[in-house]
């Protein structure tokens, strides 16, 4: 059942899908470019330099000995392969945010089949609704598998992910590519068929740690101020975890019900009073525009307090940050993945082609939100080619195999940017993120330092 | 000092939102003893109505006025074609009814709006980030100053309501008596009708300006809201429209002193709880409430 | 209409079939269905063993609660917690739950003494929104990880039942939660059975119908009011623990363990009937077969419903429910049970014997 406003949960997936940040993009070229230019098919950067459809690596392969069916998990698909996914496609706020991202999903198949990335092979998915509600995913799920799934990606919530990974491991399906960016998808030893494609909130707080100490080499104080759920919590946690590599002393911690729609003034105010030179602020998708109108509030009632805010990057859509208006102005944030509301980004080939496919399709007006489901689907095509490419052919363990082998940038990966997992020393996709700052005048993002890639393993 | 006062003030603020819906909560009970648990979603859907005027163009405080339209109507609606009949075959059906109805409104407005990116709600009153006025140091914010004297206006208009017009008078009659109240020729069922519209008309107020504070509007809205106005009417006594309003102010300051002096125990996490452990000691050592009258039944 | 003598072979071979017919199904769907059905039904299952419990204090006692949703919340949490943190079996959770459960209930039970009605039903609200708070409360953030929820509860192996022999995989999984969840259905179905039918369970009804008279004739409202809790509690904490050990997930937003989970006990009681002991299992069932079908109608549908629904891109489901309940309400007071009774009246009615007849009766 839906409407359980409890089950308002990380909007901060969508976000992070939502190709908000904008790029701001100096540079030229990037690899994704040169191959566009080309004929279609080749469209992804694989083509160039970036090595491109590599044998898993010799490495991490997946052990199916305690497979329920090994001899399943090593047959060839072949014909046709199924996707399956679960999605929050209905249900209050959080289908509201993410329901555009099947529709990417989808298109990005649909292109795939016809432009034949996979060979003969054709691709069907299937995008079961779970109202992100975490008890309705494995009852998905199940359905799915009921359906001759051969693999799952891109299902949302982190919570949604949790529920589903131990039948997934103990069936020994691939779950790729899980939105989430909880650290806890990071684990090829005990869930070896399980991986995340989000950022992983302990890197984010790393970037922003990093980027307040250099601010405030002196050591800075910071407040934390979080919704009260999973995402909340397990993102305080990985910041706590570090500050004090950083210096950083935490001064206050507040949080905020995802249910609640009030605005937070007690909990800015109590922030305020400890008057910390940085606010960390993790609050659930429209919560982040009526913070930011708190903290304006509090920074006029007291003169000389001004602090630098950093919010997780769910919040960096133009869309949710045009709410607070002026008051979202000078607000850090962090993305791994271009802004193709920017002009100079919807002008490069790949992008253009997106764009153009998904007005196509007749789907003009969410291609922000769509391109989080593209750009999954298409992570999750290339490992799919990768593994086709294989000595061992298209199985369910080489699909696994190649994903953590995995090496590419892809149409929407910022340059300089590689989507990399090495087995166990690298059980990461997205380590690397640029920093940016919000200009609430232009609506742009600016980058601020230098692309992060310290993280990547 | 500066804390403590600020504390009141966003307490008093915070609790006259409260107080509006409860008085809601309180007019159904007096008019018609069935306590509305669809109470908040009605003022969240009657508030997106107000909304949605506006998107259309209409000033705010016409859009405001029309959305309270909207809810007496809605309110009465419900009243003659719901409550009404079920009433007549048992009073927990009534009950039912209700919860049925917070499932459907809740899960209309989803339906209706909820395709659109959150609602900008703007606010009544000036809310930009100077407009407050300081007092002994704390802030005390034009918006909360604002919905305080709305509160507080709409209160004093229900109270002259109650007791110094026939209509008051016949609300009243209703409520202790319905049967007499008919043989002397007060046309019950417009009454019933009526402190059902009433009640919701005064949701779509307090859900106006909860829009307005929080600035976006979802159909989680009035959800917490609800549970603290069924604290205050609880505490207040749900047939006392005064009770309401003044245990609806001391719940409001009560849960910001808790959380502020608290933080570590109650903080922010636990406010609601304050309520909630009102609620139940309320009713557990006097559940009439602190001004409302004792019912005495006959065996 | 075909009259029909209490205890005559026409009776016996009535129930017979009846019986046989249950068992068909009860049997069929684990064998022949798909997995993802036969979890359907265990989810079924589950939400009719919440019902039932709640049928106790509300259909049969007439206390208005919704703050089951706690109970079930407690069943889960602590078998989540004992299997997680303390690597119990989660066999003997299912025990531990239940004791835990009886003596919450017991205690919630102390307000309702005194207050009635509407006055009940907000202390209950209040335990029901009071549940997922606490339970991320930071306080308690090291008993139950706060707002995390605790993840991985499951049996590592299924436990070996007669019969049912070795399962594995996930549809082992599956069938041997349906094959609990059953077991545990007969049995809460059993106590509440023999609760209803016997001295304790006429008391019940007494209160119910009224307090003072009861009381007046020698029921001891305390004790009545304060076991009927706990045993309700007890076993909704059953459902919780089931629930949990099938998702193998609980967090405090989850599905039946906030408000909303109370709501939909209370559906299900007044849908099937509230006050009889079939009504929540035809009441759940009901409510399962009706969310899954309405939950995907939205703009694919055609036709009629395509029409209804098909302009919103939200499921109806929750909608539809809603006035499903208001028009149970307005058709069948006494829910899907009731309505079946006075249907199946015009087809067969079972004449009692005479009171104070020994002679075996001749048929029709």
């Amino acid at each position: 059942m839906k409407r359980t406003s409890t089950r308002v949960f990380a909007l901060a997936m969508a976000s992070a899908l939502t190709i908000a940040a904008c790029g701001g993009d100096d540079e030229g070229s990037s690899s994704t470019e040169a191959p566009a230019a080309s004929e279609a098919p080749s469209t992804e950067a694989p083509s160039t330099d970036a090595p491109s459809t590599e044998a898993p690596a010799a490495g991490w392969a997946v052990n199916t000995d305690d497979c329920v069916d090994p001899d399943a998990a090593n047959a060839p698909i072949e014909g046709t392969i199924k996707i399956g996914s679960a999605m929050p496609l209905s249900g209050g706020p959080a289908a509201t945010a993410f329901a555009p991202v099947k529709d990417g999903f989808e298109a990005y198949i649909q292109w795939a089949n016809e432009n034949k990335i996979l060979g003969d092979l054709t691709i069907e998915v299937q995008i079961e609704d779970d109202q992100y509600n975490k008890d309705l995913t494995p009852g998905a799920v199940e359905k799915l598998l009921d359906a001759d799934t051969n693999v799952f990606a891109g299902i949302i919530g982190t919570p949604n992910n949790t529920a589903v990974k131990d039948l997934l491991n103990e069936e020994c399906y691939p779950q790729l590519n899980a939105l989430t960016g909880s650290p806890s998808f990071g684990n090829a030893e005990e869930y070896p068929w399980t991986t995340g494609l989000l950022i992983p909130y302990t890197t984010e707080a790393k970037a922003y740690a990093a980027l307040i100490a250099d601010q405030f080499p002196a050591g800075a104080k910071v407040a934390l101020f979080t919704v009260n759920n999973e995402f909340g919590q397990v993102y305080a946690e990985a910041f706590k975890e570090i500050a004090p590599e950083f210096n950083i002393e935490l001064v206050d911690e507040q949080t905020i019900e995802a249910t609640d729609a009030a605005p937070p003034t007690a909990q800015v105010n109590s922030i305020a009073s400890n008057a910390p030179d940085a606010i960390l602020a993790v609050p659930l998708g429209a919560g982040c525009a009526t913070f930011l109108g708190e903290v304006a509030n509090a920074k006029a009632a007291n003169a000389g307090w001004n602090p630098a805010i950093f919010m997780t990057a769910t919040c960096s859509s133009p869309l949710i940050l045009g709410l607070a208006g002026p008051a979202a102005d000078g607000i850090y944030t962090a993305n791994n993945l271009v802004d193709i509301l920017d002009p100079e980004v919807a002008a490069q080939p790949a992008v253009a082609e997106y764009i153009a496919f998904m007005e196509g399709l007749g789907k003009g007006d969410i291609i922000t939100t769509a391109a989080a489901g593209w750009h999954t689907a298409e992570v999750t095509v290339l490992t799919l080619k990768a593994a086709l490419e294989s000595e061992a052919g298209l199985t369910r363990a080489s699909i696994i195999n190649a994903a953590r082998a995995f090496n590419q940038a892809t149409t929407f990966t910022r340059p300089g940017i590689t989507l990399k997992m090495n087995g166990v020393d690298d059980q990461y996709m997205s380590e690397s993120l640029q920093v940016i700052q919000y200009n609430a005048t232009t609506k742009l993002f600016t980058d601020i330092g230098e692309l992060i890639t310290d993280f990547e393993s | 000092m500066e804390r403590l006062l600020q504390y009141v003030f966003d307490g008093l603020s915070l609790g006259s939102i409260y107080a509006l819906l409860a008085l809601g909560l309180v007019v159904v009970f007096r008019g018609t003893g069935h306590l509305n648990f669809a109470q908040g979603e009605m003022a969240m859907i009657c508030t997106f109505f107000t909304w949605q005027f506006h998107a259309w163009g209409l000033p705010l405080v016409v859009s405001v006025l029309l959305g309270m339209v909207a809810g007496f109507v809605l309110g009465a609606g419900v009243e003659v074609s719901l409550i009404r009949r079920v009433a007549k075959k048992s009073e927990a059906g009534v009950f039912v009814v209700s919860i049925a109805m917070f499932l459907g409104f809740n899960s209309l407005a989803g339906m209706i709006w909820g395709n659109l990116p959150p609602e900008e709600m703007p606010s009544l009153f000036p809310d930009e980030p100077d407009d407050f006025v300081r007092i002994f140091g704390a802030v005390w914010r034009y918006e909360y100053i604002g919905i305080m004297i709305v509160a507080l206006l709409l209160m004093g208009l229900l109270f002259l309501l109650f007791a110094k017009t026939k209509f008051g008078l016949a609300m009243r009659a209703v409520a202790s008596n319905p049967e007499s109240a008919r043989l002397v020729g007060i046309p019950t069922g417009v009454v019933l009708a009526a402190s059902w519209g009433i009640a919701a008309a005064m949701g779509a107020l307090s859900g106006a300006m909860v829009g307005g504070l929080a600035g976006e509007l979802t159909s989680l809205l009035m959800f917490t809201p609800f549970i603290y106005a069924s604290a205050s009417a609880t505490l207040g006594g749900f047939d006392s429209p005064g009770g309401a309003v003044i245990a609806g102010l001391l719940i409001g300051v009560g849960e910001q002193l808790a959380a502020g002096y608290a933080p570590g125990w109650i903080g922010q996490e636990l406010r609601l709880g304050v309520a909630l452990v009102t609620i139940f000691v309320v009713l557990l050592f006097k559940p009439s409430g602190l001004f409302g009258s004792t019912k005495v039944e006959r065996v | 209409m075909m009259k029909i003598n209490h205890g005559s072979p026409q009776h016996w071979a009535l129930r017979t079939l009846g019986v046989a017919l249950i068992a068909l199904i009860i049997v069929w769907v684990p064998t022949q269905m798909s997995t993802s059905r036969i979890g359907q039904f265990s989810d079924a299952f589950v939400l009719i063993i919440a019902a039932m419990s709640l049928n106790l204090v509300l259909g049969f006692t007439g206390q208005i609660s919704i703050g089951h949703s706690a109970f079930f919340g407690i069943g889960g949490y602590t078998a989540a917690i004992l299997i997680k943190d303390h690597g119990w079996s989660p066999g003997y959770t299912f025990y531990a739950a239940a004791a835990l459960a009886f003596v919450v209930g017991c205690l919630i039970a102390l307000p309702a003494l005194r207050i009635k009605g509407i006055y009940l039903a907000l202390v209950t609200l209040a335990v029901a929104v009071l549940f997922p708070t606490l339970v991320k409360w930071k306080k308690l953030a090291w008993l139950t990880d706060g707002a995390k929820g605790i993840d991985s509860v499951r049996y590592d192996e299924l436990p070996v039942w007669p019969i049912l022999g070795e399962l594995k995989g996930r549809d082992g999984r599956a069938v041997f939660a349906y094959w609990l969840a059953f077991v545990l259905l007969v049995v809460t179905y059993l106590v509440c059975r023999g609760l209803v039918k016997s001295r304790f369970g006429r008391s019940l009804v007494a209160i119910r119908d009224n307090e003072t008279a009861a009381a007046v004739m020698g029921v001891n409202l305390t004790v009545t009011k304060v076991l009927v809790f706990g045993v309700s509690a007890a076993l909704c904490a059953l459902a919780g623990v089931l629930s949990t050990l099938r998702t193998g997930v609980i967090t405090p937003e989850g599905q039946y363990v906030t408000l909303l989970g109370s709501i939909v006990f209370l559906l299900i009681m007044v849908v099937g009937g509230a006050g009889t002991l079939w009504g929540p299992i035809v009441g759940g069932l009901v409510y399962v077969w009706l969310d899954n079908t309405t939950r995907g109608f939205g703009s694919e549908s055609d036709g009629v419903i395509g029409f209804l629904f098909g302009w919103s891109d939200q499921s109806p489901a929750t909608l539809i429910l809603g006035l499903a309940l208001v028009i149970i309400m307005f058709v069948a007071p006494y829910g899907l049970v009731g309505l079946i009774k006075r249907l199946w009246v015009k087809v067969v009615v079972v004449v009692p014997k005479p009171a104070g007849t020994s002679l075996p009766t001749t048929g029709q």
